[in-house]
Order: structure tokens, then C-alpha cells, then sequence
């Protein structure tokens, strides 16, 4: 039994060195606090449960662009297809504390000059 | 292997929890109550083996828990794979949900070895091995938990 829980911690630290991860996704404590607002094009789109996740090139940079749960997405009158590859977008929202990583939590996007708020009781 | 998860996450299932909502918020109810009844099961079962509460036989204890933690496991199995289904690309790449998967192995194969050894209901055990049993079972369990929560916390 013992050779097994060895086994099973050795395992387990492998794994967790052989992948490495942004703390993210939960909350808002990942984030600085500050928004930023970016420009960019739609790379890749992947929506739905447990949250939303955008790829998005500005200016050559590929951002992780996240973005609200189905339902969060439709108040907020996002309609199928809104987010979609190719569609030039402007995201508001507050980016992750760790500056060596391209990504953010939207708070409000623009699409074609109409205002999604995801967020509308946050700045 | 790629395929495999890409039509995992293809099926009707997967497709409507997707964009589901309180049905999303439903199942993973059910996981954790799947997880509650289980944990809540095997720890004071494993506490038992391990010599707590001796005036309380161990098939006593047996007859009521061993049933609330093999039906623990099975919706807790049942709810995890519709969970997984969702995302079954990025999840199965999560180091957290790799780590709870083996733990979940390594305790269900130790909790059969001790019921093949013991019988269901645990009659008149005692000895180490029992013991490392009731161990492995804690520490398993515990892990799983603990890893299967942190899942949402990494991005792969």
C-alpha cells in the first residue's frame, strides 16, 4: 500500500510540473483591478459552458479574450453568431496580473459599433 | 485520442449542456452531491477501520456506509462524465483532472481489494492491512476532492 501511495504522489507531482498554468477563470482575482480596452480580430471562438473564450489577434499579439457563460452572453444581447472568426472586436476588461500573459475577463465588448455589456454593474 | 474527445464533445449531451443554463447549474449539483455522499461516507467508514468509535462494529458501520458511498460513486461517475463531455479536449489536457482521475482509480481499486479480502460488509477486520486500506482510501478520496475543485482554477 505504501509502494501505492508513493506511486500516486510521485505521479501527481509530475503532472503538475509537466503543465504549466495561469491561476485563472474563478472571479476577479486574477486580474489587476485597471481596465484596458484592445482592438482585434476574431481568431478563435470557443463559447459556451463552463465560460466563453475568445482568440484575438490585435495588432499581431494573440489575446485570451474571456467572455461570459451562454446566458450571460445572451443578456448582455449577444445573438449566435455575433462572435464569430474574422469579426473585428473592442474589448473592454480587465487584463491578468501577470503581464506575461495575453489574456482578459471582458467587461463590455463592441461589435460593429453596438455595445454588449457583460458586466453592467462593474466600471 | 484527439478525435476520440472532439466526439465526445460532438454528441447531443454534450451539445446541450453546452448552452444550457439551469440544467448546467443542476448537474454540477449533482456531481458535488455525488462527491458529498461518498467523502461523507468513506471518511468515517476509513475512520472506523482505522480504530475510532470501537464499541460500534465495523459491520455495522459497513452496512450503513459502504452502500451510501458505492451510490456516492456512481452518480458522482455519472455526473463527471456528462461534466467532462462539455470540454472534453481541454479537460482531459488539466493536470488537476489528471491527478483526481488516478486518485479515483488508486481508491476504488483499493476499496475492491478490501472488499474482495473482507467481504461487503467488512466482518471482524483488523490487522495493518485493513488499516492501509482505510489510509488509502482517506488520502484518496481527500486528493480527489481537493484536485477535482481546483480544475476550475487553471487554464491549460
Amino acid at each position: 500500500m505504501r509502494q501505492v501511495l508513493m506511486a500516486a504522489a510521485i505521479a501527481a507531482i509530475i503532472l503538475v510540473q509537466g503543465w504549466s498554468a495561469a491561476i485563472a477563470h474563478h472571479g476577479w482575482s486574477w486580474t489587476t483591478g485597471g481596465n484596458i480596452d484592445l482592438t482585434g480580430i476574431i481568431k478563435v471562438v470557443q463559447l459556451g459552458n463552463p465560460h466563453g473564450r475568445l482568440e484575438v489577434d490585435v495588432e499581431g499579439e494573440v489575446w485570451v479574450v474571456e467572455v461570459g457563460q451562454p446566458w450571460r452572453n445572451a443578456r448582455a444581447g449577444l445573438k449566435d453568431g455575433d462572435l464569430a472568426v474574422g469579426v473585428e472586436i473592442r474589448i473592454i476588461g480587465e487584463p491578468s496580473a501577470d503581464v506575461n500573459d495575453r489574456r482578459m475577463k471582458a467587461e463590455r465588448l463592441f461589435i460593429k459599433g453596438n455595445e454588449y455589456d457583460l458586466y453592467p454593474n462593474r466600471d | 485520442m484527439g478525435e476520440v474527445l472532439a466526439a465526445i464533445e460532438g454528441t447531443d449531451l454534450a451539445v446541450t449542456l453546452r448552452g444550457a443554463r439551469w440544467t448546467y447549474a443542476a448537474l454540477n449539483a449533482l456531481h458535488i452531491a455525488g462527491v458529498a455522499l461518498l467523502f461523507g461516507a468513506a471518511v468515517p467508514l476509513s475512520l472506523r477501520l482505522l480504530g475510532m468509535w470501537p464499541r460500534i462494529s465495523s459491520e455495522t458501520v459497513a452496512r450503513l456506509l459502504v452502500p451510501v458511498a458505492a451510490s456516492g460513486l456512481a452518480l458522482a461517475l455519472a455526473t463527471g462524465a456528462a461534466l467532462f463531455s462539455v470540454r472534453a479536449r481541454e479537460y482531459a489536457g488539466n493536470g488537476f483532472l489528471q491527478i483526481k482521475l488516478l486518485l479515483v482509480v488508486v481508491g476504488v481499486l483499493s476499496a475492491l481489494a478490501a472488499h474482495a479480502s473482507y467481504g461487503l460488509w467488512l466482518r471482524a477486520v483488523s490487522g495493518r492491512r485493513i488499516k492501509a486500506h482505510a489510509a488509502v482510501s482517506i488520502g484518496c478520496w481527500s486528493g480527489a476532492l481537493l484536485s477535482g475543485r481546483l480544475i476550475a482554477f487553471v487554464d491549460t
